[in-house]
């Protein structure tokens, strides 16, 4: 008892010992944690407003309001365009609120960006969500004349160009005159309602099928298939390349490919003819006038001739620059490229015959490099089929090539490719141990595909040494 | 700053004054720990001796594999390495690396000393009978020759101590502790392992075979037959040590009636349900590899079941019930783990240097061993043998990821046979080598006609070398089924095909026997001592150096580094500093 009675009045006796230390050292730690750079008690609008070269740019800033945002807490950096940069600016953004407002905002971003730091080309995010280029002392155009100088919320860099505040490729592409009609024209077409269930409301559930049933105009969006299959030219923060011809040359490609893309009426061949020229103008990449290759290769793999004297306008955009063409003589042998199917890849069979087949990874002694096939052995069905979706085929004759491999009987076999449907083959003979790419034989598509079907056709026989059906891979290669 | 005051000083007194006046107290006896001097009671307390030694064991995992792997060419590092297993990849250990000191080795072997002096004591002073302190001393010493070979694979010349010290830092003294090369060290292991009074297992109901927190631990313990052959071996003396590897493999024999046990039990062979082979659901079929079943449940089985007790001579658990925690997660796995080894770039090259036997045509062409030892995690290459336990295989993730448990793996029965061959291979008796690590007896031997009376076994050959694996088929008259009936070769089970031995048998064989060992038991802590025994065998510094070379030009680092590491071990330096 009476050690516990000092143990307690021990503690407490050390307990006051430590908290007199603290309050010893409280001064020193007050001293330390000053603020004592000046600097820091400014804000960003301070330091501009204390610049003088400034004042053209503190009145816009006023203007819009963004003054009130940059006195704020949070961090910024401002790229702030000296007076006589903005004095050749166009009156009718000065005198417009939402022009001078998204200008204004182009020169703000809600980050601190030191020039130290971005030594990388970096896309940096602008207030009024545009992005611009930085790297080093250079934003875009701009050089930072005045680098890094900071207040208590951020950076201000002082430049010596203003930043225009832009439109992006999908905006040019819509509303501006320069913008080829025909082109422009047919990529505005392609706008499509298309289901997406991301905002739908939920209305009630259908008793037979257990599906939800959507309140009408809920369940889609209005939406435009190049921005779905292509790229979304909207897109602020990735830059790309869009290439638009002028009427008379899109008119001359259009032409040119419609003998590839035949269907049963006019309008459709047009439509499927312009989709597949159009298709293959907007890459992700940015390539600047100095700096363009004379070839391009677009999204497909189509490779784009660019010659450089048919370039007739050259329109920066906020996420990359729009090229108008008067001609661009993209090659069908370059468009329309051979098509290769993997033999195990298949989308369906006559008859489930799942036990037979076998999937087989093997060596390949003429290329040295390892496969899998597909082997369907002993299935005792006559005509035995599997069958390749293969979508959008052109209107062109194709060479038929396959590798197909006998490694399990001496006996050869014949199995045959079925084109569109299993009445029209071509047959092919497989040999034991062939390694190598065997020619099968030609075809020509009448008319454009959306999905054409290609079937591998089994011998009209139910014995196994005869109908076996083997495929490492099918190649057609276009005779253009 | 102000001066201290006469109450601060006062505090201070008074806080000395107090510490003294609690000197009593501090000498009462503690409650709650156990004194050394009434530890050795009874039998229980050396049982509880054996144990701690065994727990203290577990916590030198991640070194053994470490050193015994990453210093040679199926593991290599990833991006997460640290310097210090960088510098065990690339041969170039500096001091205080942490897995190349061999301190930890010598704590557990001074507690191995300690607990060896107390139960002499014990048997003395009759706490335990003769036959409790046999099977004891005999495990501990066991265990303590195996750290001993450990030592000497990796560091050469060691101070070889068997008395007790309370200071592992005293077995730096090397006025004292005189270093003995490794050579004169495997002398001084054999002849003190061979003369402990028990080499079997633990009797079923024995305090240390039973079941403990749902482990069978039978599997615990060192098996020190599997050590001496080990030891002999090493030193060279292949009679002696085929003659114990073959005691062990007739484990099954002697132990079981006739039943499943008996003819599968370190036999390679096969039984229902625990097959243990690579298979397909559909022969020729790649997708059908079978993942669930066979080969890779080596690694998943649960203690105490067939699976594990016919292929596993010496496993420990992982168990987050208890200490110490699961370090090889740690060190293999990138879910919950740090991903600090990998499996290298040579090792599936060797995978895919194989092709397996025929079926639907000709041949898959790499060893589907690669499959179920490996997987693709998050785009990383994981070597997933420690794993099975904790990340599913099917769908590489961890159900509970908190709840670490797996396993340390150090011999199964394919170690067994391979060594088993490898004797018998020096001894001139290649076609049984090729049995057991390739094709099988009946393949070995096989009979030109149903009646295989005088085929299918090796016994016109002595002991060890007589095997008889006489099957007369469902049909045969008399009917009967020989000992060795249903093993089949390593290569057989893996599914791969058979060694074609042309010409030198000799070195063919003893080359395929150690590359097997990397296919077949890669990162199971083995391959730095299959490389090095052979390397010291033939007198052939090339056998270790160009399989490291290999493996570290393959990994992309700079070939200065692995000419290095080739040059090195070309010089015969295959040691790590005895540093600490």
């Amino acid at each position: 008892m009476n050690m516990k009675i000092r143990q307690t009045s021990l503690l407490l006796l050390a307990g006051l010992f430590s908290l007199q230390l603290l309050s010893s050292c409280s001064k020193i730690k007050d001293e330390r944690n000053d603020v004592t750079d000046p600097a820091l008690q400014q804000t960003l609008l301070d330091l501009v407003s204390a610049n003088p070269q400034l004042s053209t740019f503190k009145e816009y800033l006023v203007k819009t309001g963004y003054d009130k945002i940059i006195r704020s807490s949070r961090n910024y950096t401002v790229f702030a365009p000296v007076n006589s940069a903005l004095s050749s600016l166009d009156p009718a953004i000065v005198n417009d609120a939402a022009k001078l407002k998204s200008f204004v905002g182009n020169h703000i971003a809600l980050q601190q960006y030191r020039t130290s730091e971005v030594a990388e080309l970096t896309r940096i995010a602008m207030l009024n969500d545009k992005y611009n280029n930085m790297q080093g002392k250079k934003i875009e155009d701009a050089n930072i004349t005045v680098a890094d100088k900071y207040a208590g919320n951020g950076l201000l860099q002082v430049i010596d160009k203003a930043l225009p505040s832009l439109d992006n490729c999908w905006d040019f592409l819509s509303n501006n005159s320069n913008a080829p009609v025909k082109q422009k024209t047919f990529m505005l077409s392609l706008f499509r309602k298309v289901f997406d269930a991301t905002n739908a409301v939920v209305v009630g559930i259908n008793p037979n099928t257990g599906e939800p049933i959507y309140q009408a105009g809920t369940d889609s969006v209005f939406t435009n298939l190049f921005w779905n299959k292509v790229h979304d030219l909207r897109q602020e923060k990735k830059q790309f390349t869009l290439f638009m011809l002028a009427d008379a040359a899109w008119d001359a490609e259009v032409t040119k490919y419609m003998p590839y893309y035949v269907t049963n009426t006019a309008d459709s061949n047009t439509l499927v003819t312009s989709w597949n020229v159009v298709k293959d103008f907007a890459v992700d990449t940015v390539y600047q006038p100095n700096a363009i290759p004379d070839t391009v290769l677009s999204k497909f793999g189509t490779k784009l001739p660019v010659n450089k004297s048919a370039i007739v306008k050259t329109i920066k955009t906020s996420n990359g620059i729009v090229y108008i063409m008067s001609q661009m003589n993209v090659l069908p042998a370059s468009k329309i490229l051979e098509i290769t199917v993997q033999g195990e890849s298949y989308n369906a069979s006559s008859v489930n015959r799942r036990s037979n087949t076998y999937f087989r990874d093997r060596y390949n002694t003429v290329t040295g490099k390892d496969f899998t096939d597909v082997l369907v052995f002993n299935h005792g069905v006559s005509n035995f089929w599997l069958r390749y979706d293969i979508p959008e085929v052109p209107s062109v004759k194709y060479k038929a090539y396959a590798v197909a491999l006998n490694d399990f009987q001496t006996a050869a076999y014949t199995q045959r490719l079925g084109i569109g449907g299993i009445v029209t083959t071509l047959s092919m003979l497989v040999n034991p141990n062939v390694y190598s790419e065997v020619y099968i034989g030609e075809f020509t598509q009448s008319k454009y595909s959306p999905v054409f079907n290609l079937y591998l056709l089994g011998a009209n026989s139910t014995t196994a040494a005869v109908n076996p059906l083997s495929c490492d891979y099918i190649k057609l290669v276009p005779s253009l | 700053m102000k001066k201290i005051t006469l109450l601060e000083f006062a505090v201070v007194l008074m806080m000395l004054v107090s510490l003294s006046a609690c000197k009593k107290v501090f000498d009462i006896q503690p409650e709650d720990q156990l004194d050394e001097a009434n530890a050795y009671q009874n039998v229980y307390d050396a049982d509880a001796a054996v144990i701690g030694i065994y727990g203290k064991f577990m916590g030198l995992a991640e070194q053994y594999v470490v050193l015994n792997e990453l210093r040679a060419d199926l593991l290599d590092v990833t991006a997460n390495s640290n310097e210090a297993l960088r510098q065990i990849n690339t041969h170039t250990v500096t001091e205080n690396n942490p897995y190349a000191s061999p301190k930890p080795f010598y704590e557990l072997i001074l507690n191995c000393n300690d607990v060896l002096a107390h139960f002499k004591v014990m048997v003395q002073d009759k706490k335990m009978n003769e036959e409790q302190f046999n099977q004891r001393y005999s495990d501990i010493a066991a265990l303590r020759s195996f750290l001993y070979l450990q030592l000497g694979i990796h560091f050469g010349d060691v101070p070889y101590v068997t008395s007790t010290l309370k200071n592992v830092d005293e077995v730096k003294n090397a006025a004292n502790f005189k270093r003995i090369p490794f050579n004169a060290l495997l002398d001084s292991l054999i002849s003190n392992t061979e003369t402990i009074p028990f080499k079997e297992i633990y009797p079923s109901g024995s305090g240390l075979n039973i079941t403990v927190d749902g482990y069978q631990t039978q599997k615990f313990y060192i098996n020190k037959k599997v050590l001496l052959g080990d030891l002999y071996l090493w030193k060279g003396n292949y009679q002696k040590a085929a003659d114990y590897y073959r005691q062990v493999m007739e484990y099954g024999t002697t132990a079981f009636g006739f039943g499943e046990d008996f003819y599968s039990y370190y036999k390679l062979g096969w039984a229902g349900g625990h097959n243990h082979y690579v298979s397909y659901g559909r022969a020729g079929d790649a997708s059908t590899l079978t993942y669930n079943d066979g080969w890779r449940v080596i690694f998943e089985s649960a203690y105490g079941s067939n699976s594990l007790n016919r292929e596993w001579v010496w496993v420990l658990p992982f168990d987050n019930k208890f200490k110490p925690e699961n370090s090889l997660i740690k060190l293999f796995s990138p879910i919950g783990g740090q991903y600090l080894v990998r499996p290298s770039q040579e090792v599936y090259d060797l995978w895919d240097g194989e092709t397996q036997r025929p079926a639907q045509g000709t041949s898959i062409p790499y060893d589907a061993r690669k499959l179920l030892s490996t997987m693709n995690i998050g785009g990383q290459p994981v070597a997933m043998k420690y794993l099975y336990n904790y990340i599913n295989w099917a769908t590489g993730t961890a159900a509970t990821p908190l709840i670490k448990n797996g396993k340390w793996f150090l011999f199964r029965q394919t170690h067994l046979h391979m060594r088993y061959a490898e004797a018998a291979n020096r001894l001139g008796k290649h076609r049984i080598a090729w049995a057991l690590v390739s094709g099988g007896f009946a393949a070995a031997y096989p009979a030109p006609t149903s009646d295989v009376t005088n085929y299918h076994n090796t016994l016109a050959e002595p002991y060890p070398f007589n095997f008889d694996a006489r099957n007369s088929g469902n049909s045969g008259v008399p009917y009967y089924r020989a000992d060795w009936y249903r093993q089949i070769g390593i290569r057989a089970r893996a599914l791969v095909t058979d060694w074609q031995i042309s010409s030198d048998s000799l070195n063919t064989i003893e080359a395929g026997i150690i590359k097997e060992g990397a296919l077949e038991n890669a990162f199971e802590g083995t391959r730095w001592p299959d490389l090095l025994r052979v390397a010291l065998r033939k007198n052939d510094p090339a056998f270790v150096a160009d399989k490291v070379y290999n493996k570290l030009v393959k990994s992309g680092i700079s070939a200065g580094a692995a000419s290095a590491a080739r040059a090195k071990l070309m010089a015969r330096d295959w040691y790590l500093p005895f540093k600490w």
